[in-house]
């Protein structure tokens, strides 16, 4: 029984993350039609930000959710302006397939360059808060996760207001909702772009901080999150973001079930082959709307 | 008037037929590319070649899905990998005969191939790439934590056995394997380009411009998937069976994203979707990163660069872009020749021609 309780528990807290990874990514995709694969560096950049504040000037993971979150902030806008601006409204193209490929192009130099700077080794970054906190009898959970949900939960709940009612989040919304009718009002749809991906950047990279503690970083640091973004992503359907949070939580914890019962080796097999079904049953996502409804 | 209209239109009739490759340079080209390990002898040399041949390979079948067919397949070097375990495991346990492990590689990837196919006929666009995607990292992750030693984990499968090429000298060797690597590859581009130019191939296109059209007019989406799906990995497989061969080694270094991002590279530079272009951009790429061989963490950076600058500038690759370029060179000689006969109701009546031809190409991409 405490072992299902802390699977639980470990499910939830990695629904969190899940759910903080992938926010960004289908926001990005609601709003640019971009499957951004650029999203697994932000999450490799949060964390060597945390790692240069730690090992350069001793500060602790904090500091480094801020800082990290800036730096991504800027790198959104920069990518925004590279690799996917450029691609917008070209004829003859499909854009969504071009967009896919020049991001992938930015994560593999992104990845290789940290691998040319820092080196393949891994990098340590201590947590948050040390120590167990001892839920019941038998189920404990660290610190450090606990802080790891709670930030997570906060910046989903920060994003939902900033989303529904602010003047710029309420422009986010409505460009993903209607491109022309936004375009219309007046909204600069170009601004909502940079700012859509340098917010999504920015959570990633928040979820890289906090990871940064539990794994390690490293020039790879990236890809595993960004696997488990798109399956997260699959699963709700791209564009919905409710649909997106429920998904990580049901991942979440589907994983640390599998991992309990059968073992961690299953927990990705097992998982893919959910979607699979999934997808057999409904081809956009349990949330997602079909495309051609969407276009 | 009436030999200039002729020329016109045999000019249009040209443009908008298939394209026919120029038989001269394509056995110009094989001459060359077979005589490579008889003029350059230098080992490195032809394994570099050797290597470039299996990516053609690869990348002819990928091309296959992703450009002609439009389907987003990004999990093909999985299956190029289930392809190459495939021979290895065959050719290591039962001591098959490697030319027969090298079909059950081209199988099994086919069978792989339905595993992650079927799925997709449901799927179009983002949702295809997102899945083949996942397949393929989720493979390359069950194969690194394999402990039970079929796969041989992290470190692969090594040892396996030789194409039948016992009693020869070690240069004659990798000749032969270069030359049978060689035929691969003509096999391959023979079978795609049959396959592109057959009805089924106008039917994949038509299905990658305009599914709803295409399936109003009896194309089955789902039969023409199946048939890519399966023949697009059976090759893959085939390729994957071949390094399995040549190198000894098979390890889940092959998959990836390092690597997928130099396929994916050599396919748009070159140009996706075109017969030519898998071809050339193989080329080029391996060229381009042999230069860098020097810088080895510089080599990615490049190009990534090379790739990110490709699909902004150039996003059809070069291939279609030299095509076009080659074209107007060939139309602007054509009315020279005209202004040369001095008929100004020629040179008047090409202009149309150039438009029609280009409405032409408008639709066909």
């Amino acid at each position: 029984m405490a072992a299902l309780i802390q699977a639980i528990v470990s499910g939830l807290v990695t629904g969190s993350i899940y759910a903080l990874m992938t926010v960004g990514m289908t926001l990005i995709y609601g709003t640019l039609r971009t499957l951004n694969m650029a999203h697994g560096s932000m999450v490799m950049i949060g964390g060597y930000v945390s790692w240069m504040l730690f090992a350069g000037f001793g500060w602790g993971p904090l500091v480094g959710l801020v800082a990290a979150s800036m730096v991504a902030f800027a790198f959104g806008i920069v990518i925004q302006q590279i690799a996917v601006r450029p691609l917008i409204g070209r004829t003859g193209f499909d854009f969504e397939m071009t967009a896919f490929i020049s991001t992938f192009a930015v994560t593999i130099v992104l990845s290789n360059v940290a691998l040319q700077i820092y080196g393949a080794r891994n990098k340590a970054v201590p947590p948050v808060i040390r120590g167990r906190f001892h839920l019941i009898e038998g189920v404990s959970v660290s610190w450090h996760s606990m802080v790891m949900a709670a930030v997570a939960i906060t910046m989903l709940v920060g994003l939902g207001v900033f989303l529904s009612k602010t003047r710029y989040g309420l422009a986010i919304s409505a460009v993903a909702q209607e491109l022309d009718a936004a375009r219309l009002m007046g909204i600069p749809v170009g601004r909502v772009y940079n700012l859509t991906m340098a917010v999504s950047s920015a959570l990633a990279a928040v979820a890289g901080v906090l990871l940064a503690s539990v794994f390690f970083v490293s020039p790879v640091a990236g890809d595993l999150p960004l696997l488990k973004a798109l399956i997260v992503a699959i699963f709700g359907g791209l564009g919905s973001i409710r649909g997106t949070i429920l998904a990580a939580y049901v991942i979440g914890l589907l994983e640390s079930l599998i991992s309990l019962y059968f073992g961690v080796k299953w927990s990705l097999p097992t998982l893919f082959f959910v979607i699979m079904l999934v997808m057999l049953v409904r081809p956009t996502g349990l949330f997602g709307r079909p495309q051609e409804a969407r276009l | 008037m009436a030999a200039g209209s002729d020329d016109a239109r045999s000019a249009l009739v040209r443009e908008m037929g298939w394209r026919r490759p120029n038989l001269f340079a394509v056995a110009g080209v094989l001459i060359l590319a077979a005589m490579l390990p008889l003029v350059w002898r230098n080992d490195y040399v032809i394994d570099v070649a050797l290597t470039a041949l299996i990516w053609m390979i690869l990348n002819q079948s990928w091309n296959l899905q992703l450009g002609i067919g439009g389907i987003w397949n990004f999990g093909q070097l999985a299956l190029f990998a289930i392809g190459g375990y495939g021979a290895a495991l065959v050719s290591l346990h039962w001591g098959s005969p490697p030319w027969l492990a090298m079909i059950v590689g081209g199988l099994a990837a086919a069978a792989a191939s339905a595993v992650v196919g079927i799925p997709v006929l449901r799927l179009r666009g983002i949702y295809a790439s997102l899945l083949t995607f996942s397949f393929g990292e989720v493979v390359r992750l069950l194969v690194i934590s394999d402990e039970s030693g079929l796969t041989g984990g992290s470190f692969g499968l090594s040892g396996v056995p030789d194409l039948a090429f016992g009693g020869l000298s070690p240069d004659a060797r990798q000749r032969a394997y270069y030359w049978v690597a060689l035929a691969l590859v003509v096999v391959t581009a023979v079978v795609v380009h049959a396959f592109i130019q057959s009805p089924l191939g106008t039917a994949l296109k038509a299905l990658r411009d305009a599914p709803g059209y295409a399936a109003s007019r009896g194309v089955s989406p789902l039969k023409m998937q199946v048939i890519t799906f399966g023949m697009s990995a059976f090759i893959a497989g085939i390729a994957g069976g071949f390094y399995a061969h040549y190198f000894g080694v098979i390890a889940p270094s092959v998959m990836g994203l390092g690597p997928m991002s130099l396929f994916v590279a050599m396919l748009v530079v070159g140009g996706l979707g075109t017969f030519a272009g898998p071809l050339v951009g193989t080329a080029l790429i391996m060229v381009i990163s042999e230069y860098l061989r020097d810088y080895d963490e510089m080599r990615l950076i490049i190009v990534g660069v090379i790739l990110l600058v490709t699909i902004v500038l150039a996003p059809r690759g070069l291939v279609p872009l030299l095509q076009d370029a080659w074209r107007r060179l060939q139309r602007w000689m054509a009315e020279d020749e005209a202004g040369d006969r001095g008929g100004p109701e020629e040179a008047a009546s090409d202009p149309p021609t150039a438009s029609g031809a280009g409405a032409q190409e408008e639709v066909t991409r």
